[in-house]
């Protein structure tokens, strides 16, 4: 049973980023680290690798030459190779952009799980796997906090409104996972002195068939006017008061505010 | 093409989900800036029965997509022919893991505009506009369907983007989705079912929050915090430190991967307000943090930032409010 | 020859630095506290393969090159001494082996010391042996195809805690220590061995420092490291490399000390300014940083001639534990002096860095003894006939 994870290199949280004059994202010099979501699945694929579910571990990437660090990052925590799909007519890609080429990838590696964690960190939408499952016509399993393979069926457990159902598909699927996999294991140094040798392959545009013309171009979406936040009202501190006496000020402050 | 806003309703257990409330009047607000009009997508157990009802939150028409319990992305195929043949200029789907899900296979099946998720949208000139915060906050960032761009566009709206209107009188016109190609979409199923004994509350729906964190230090710890939920009359959130430590269900998480959630009123008790935290619950209208570190970061961006012991302070402030509330009951 | 850090040794400082950040950093408090030693902290290291890098990859280990070790005892230092003498010591422990041990020797004990599943001590000083090694008196009496061991060890690090320990004694008691010592392995699980104490300590707490008793302890000849006699050279060899690691760990405590200076004197304000704004605290700050980052490179670039095989390594291994020793002491003081008030409480970490810096002035050879050693070097490259010193 082969797993294809899917992962993306992003800016490191907390790093200062700003949009550009023409209102893109600005990568460049920022700490770049594996979208810590997709290391949530990581860890499932490799455990599923442990328990002998599978037996092959594939990385894919699409991203500036750079994102095979990422690659190479996730190759340290386990897995058995990594392909990075990388192109200057990908620069600035589009949620659909990103779907179609890594749903092409996706098809030329047939993987029996596709797998991908919940969403990016830097620019949120989430839309990736379901439009990936929607172009290759194959089930989709989101949200899952633990994914099962047996049988020729995937399913996921997934939190409902009170408990948790476990959804089930025939493979192949693309499957997501949540934060309640549980701890991303840290890459051993043995680890990260293998990663080196495993094999990375990158592929362009050519090799997947697709049409740079088709994928690049403008942007479905227009971002017109990029501004700070409302300024908030500064803070007010309430310290050093005996338990009663701030309380009757917390109350008095949510009551002037009409909210008791 | 028409100015009609689409946007999805999903039905459970026999009801419509707050989010197609929402939705429903934010879709009739968007249409009547449009000149459109606003039409349901309905799925779900109750879909059938329910979605004329929708008309009295602003629904002009409402189209059936199903009226089975199954998980929600299996409704793709239904969902893909019936945008298709509205012809719409914009389908608002609820950020939530359904919404998300059946949002991604319209944008993966028919190429449109993406957007959000939002906090704002609004239709200018015939031309949508939506408001996103991005960049973990820190930006707000203005956008719309670039010029030559296919409809419809597909919007996630955030929960408490738009409160549902009380007391309309009309009554959707119901029609039957088009007949759906066959979608491999739909081959997901329900294996097996563990409802937990007690109903948890949707903390998207909540108009007080009271959260705890670390600081609470174990389950029997929510309890004042329970106490004070229930004498503002709100809902019991917490942080992920608190869900992974098994203190309360993991519905309760707040969080960049729990709920989003957009209360009148949020008090954090024993949380530090770590980003992770933050982005679930920064666009409350009033934060409230009680922590005893001075320099706990949820202190920076609180309203009121009370500094003290939270085993003291808020079982002292259930007891004024409720002092108060008992003063106007009399 | 050139010691700028490499692509890999920027990885590897990543790596330890997380590892030591999020799991090693949070521990070092209560580990001073309870001076309880850090098993679980030995299972992570190993498990992580940070325990093998002295080793060849055919016993298990991942060879990395002197500086590269240096930086992972240097990291993890910087989050806590103690925790920093698992790797240290288990180096140590196996030196003798690996620099005099036979194949059959290195087969039987590398692998499960590379992995961490045994741990190894170095069994050389006694009461009244410190300094002065030659004056050991615990003897190894022949008998048939064994030796005996009787006697006693002192300042044993990790003594108490370890599977294995190379352990010196006189062979020939006639011929005193200089020729009549030999190197053993000794499994701490033969009977008549006993660790009956641990000392209460300065610093390191949660490093067992101990006593070790030998009665009658039987140990097979196959475990006789090297000849007889060849027992003052190995240790002499061992401790010539060890040292090494000692700076190294003397250079993550003080940059450590520093990192918690910098951040404290920048968010501290009295006066109506920042502390770190005040040219006096800056002009502090800078001689600890400049102070530390040579005690840095003049360790990395003994690291170097150690894989270079330089022949005047002692000189090189010497000035570097010398200064980095008497660099930590300093920077770790003047840390507490940057923290005022607060420096001196148990609720900031330079109290326990400046008492844990301490023994980096004292251990595997003295200040004073590597200043005798840097000398002896010293003269020789002048000519200087230094036999009778």
């Amino acid at each position: 049973m082969k797993i294809v994870v899917c992962i993306k290199q992003v800016p490191a949280t907390g790093a200062d980023k700003r949009y550009t004059d023409d209102l893109r994202l600005d990568r460049a010099g920022v700490e770049a680290i594996i979208n810590p979501l997709d290391e949530y699945a990581i860890e499932q694929a490799l455990r599923l690798a442990d328990d002998g579910s599978a037996d092959a571990v594939t990385y894919l990437s699409m991203g500036p030459e750079q994102a095979s660090e990422a690659l190479r990052r996730a190759l340290a925590m386990g897995g058995d190779d990594a392909v990075l799909v990388t192109d200057p007519a990908l620069a600035g890609a589009d949620e659909w952009a990103t779907a179609k080429v890594l749903a092409a990838a996706l098809d030329k590696l047939a993987p029996d799980v596709a797998l991908m964690g919940m969403a990016s960190d830097d620019a949120r939408g989430s839309l990736v796997p379901g439009a990936v499952a929607a172009m290759r016509d194959v089930p989709l399993l989101s949200y899952g906090s633990e994914l099962a393979v047996a049988g020729g069926e995937a399913r996921v457990r997934r939190l409902s409104a009170t408990g948790f159902d476990w959804i089930a598909a025939p493979l192949p699927v693309v499957a997501t996972v949540t934060d309640q996999v549980g701890e991303p294991r840290y890459a051993s140094l043995k680890g990260i002195m293998a990663a080196k040798r495993k094999p990375l392959e990158t592929w362009s545009l050519g090799d997947l068939g697709l049409d740079a013309g088709e994928l690049s171009g403008a942007a479905l979406t227009t971002v017109t006017d990029a501004r700070p936040p409302e300024a908030k009202a500064p803070t007010e501190r309430i310290e050093n008061l005996p338990p009663a006496e701030a309380a009757a000020k917390i109350a008095d402050w949510l009551a002037a505010r009409k909210l008791i | 093409m028409s100015n009609d806003i689409l946007f999805l309703a999903e039905f459970a257990g026999g009801n419509p989900a707050r989010s197609a409330l929402e939705l429903a009047t934010g879709a009739a607000e968007l249409a009547s800036q449009s000149g459109g009009s606003a039409v349901a997508l309905a799925y779900g157990s109750g879909a059938a029965s329910g979605a004329a009802g929708l008309g009295a939150h602003g629904a002009a028409r409402a189209i059936v997509l199903g009226d089975e319990d199954r998980p929600a992305i299996t409704y793709a195929g239904s969902l893909v022919a019936a945008v298709r043949e509205a012809q719409a200029l914009a389908v608002l789907a609820p950020a939530t893991p359904n919404g998300r899900d059946l949002a991604a296979a319209l944008v993966g099946t028919l190429h449109v505009p993406a957007f959000g998720p939002v906090r704002a949208a609004r239709v200018v000139d015939g031309v949508l506009e939506t408001e996103q915060a991005t960049l973990q906050g820190s930006v707000i960032t203005t956008a719309r369907p670039s010029d030559g761009a296919p409809a419809p566009s597909v919007v996630l709206v955030l929960a408490n983007t738009f409160t549902p209107a009380e007391g309309g009188a009309g009554s959707a016109d119901v029609s039957q989705a088009p007949a759906a190609a066959g979608s491999a979409l739909s081959r997901a199923s329900v294996a097996e079912s563990h409802p937990a004994e007690a109903k948890v509350v949707n903390l998207e729906e909540a108009t007080v929050i009271v959260a705890g964190g670390r600081g609470v230090g174990g389950e029997e710890g929510f309890g004042p915090l329970r106490d004070l939920a229930a004498a503002l009359g709100g809902a019991v959130g917490a942080s992920r430190a608190a869900a992974d430590a098994g203190w309360i269900p993991y519905q309760l998480q707040i969080g960049q991967t729990g709920k989003v959630v957009k209360p009148a009123l949020y008090i954090g008790a024993g949380i530090s307000g770590a980003i992770q935290h933050r982005v679930g619950m920064q666009t409350a209208e009033h934060v409230v943090a009680i922590n005893r570190d001075p320099d706990a970061p949820i202190g920076e961006f609180a309203d009121l930032f009370v500094v003290g012991d939270l085993f003291q302070i808020v079982p002292a402030l259930t007891e004024e409010i409720r002092r108060r509330k008992g003063h106007e009951g009399a | 020859m050139s010691y700028l850090p490499s692509t890999e040794h920027d990885e590897l400082r990543a790596m330890v630095r997380e590892l030591a950040d999020e799991q090693i950093a949070p521990r070092a408090a209560a580990i001073d506290e309870t001076a309880e030693f850090p098993h679980d902290l030995k299972e992570l290291l190993a498990q992580q393969d940070l325990l093998g890098t002295c080793f060849e990859e055919r016993h298990g280990g991942t060879a990395l090159d002197t500086v590269a070790q240096c930086i992972l005892v240097e990291e993890i230092a910087r989050a806590d001494a103690t925790t920093s003498l698992i790797p240290i010591v288990q180096k140590l422990g196996a030196l003798p082996i690996l620099l005099s041990g036979s194949e059959e020797q290195k087969d039987r004990y590398l692998p499960r010391l590379a992995s961490g599943e045994w741990l190894i001590a170095f069994a050389l000083t006694e009461a009244a042996a410190g300094s002065d090694v030659a004056a050991n008196r615990m003897r190894a009496t022949r008998d048939g195809d064994d030796y005996v061991l009787n006697g006693s060890k002192r300042f044993i690090t990790h003594g108490s805690v370890a599977n294995v320990l190379t352990v010196f004694a006189l062979t020939d008691p006639q011929a005193g220590g200089r020729k009549g010592m030999s190197a053993f392995i000794v499994e701490t699980d033969t009977p008549g061995f006993a660790a009956p104490r641990v000392e209460h300590k300065m610093g390191i707490r949660g490093s067992p420092t101990a006593e070790l008793t030998f009665d009658d302890v039987r140990v097979p000849s196959g475990n006789r490291i090297g000849q007889d006699g060849e027992g003052f050279k190995i240790a002499m060899a061992t401790l010539d490399r060890s040292r090494l690691s000692i700076a190294a760990q003397a250079v993550g405590i003080a940059q450590g000390a520093l990192d918690a200076s910098v951040s404290y004197a920048s968010d501290r304000t009295q006066f109506g300014q920042r502390v770190s704004d005040f040219q006096g605290i800056q002009w502090m700050l800078a001689d600890m940083s400049a102070q530390t980052e040579a005690a840095r490179q003049l360790t990395y670039a003994a690291a170097a001639r150690v894989d270079a095989h330089a022949p005047d390594l002692p000189y090189w291994t010497s000035s570097a534990k010398l200064v980095a020793g008497d660099t930590a002491m300093r920077v770790t003081t003047d840390a507490v002096q940057v923290l005022g008030g607060y420096g001196y409480i148990t609720e900031y970490p330079v109290e326990r860095m400046m008492r844990d810096a301490k023994i980096t002035q004292l251990y595997e050879g003295t200040q004073q003894i590597q200043r005798l050693v840097v000398a002896r070097q010293l003269l020789q490259r002048a000519g200087v006939d230094t036999r009778g010193s």
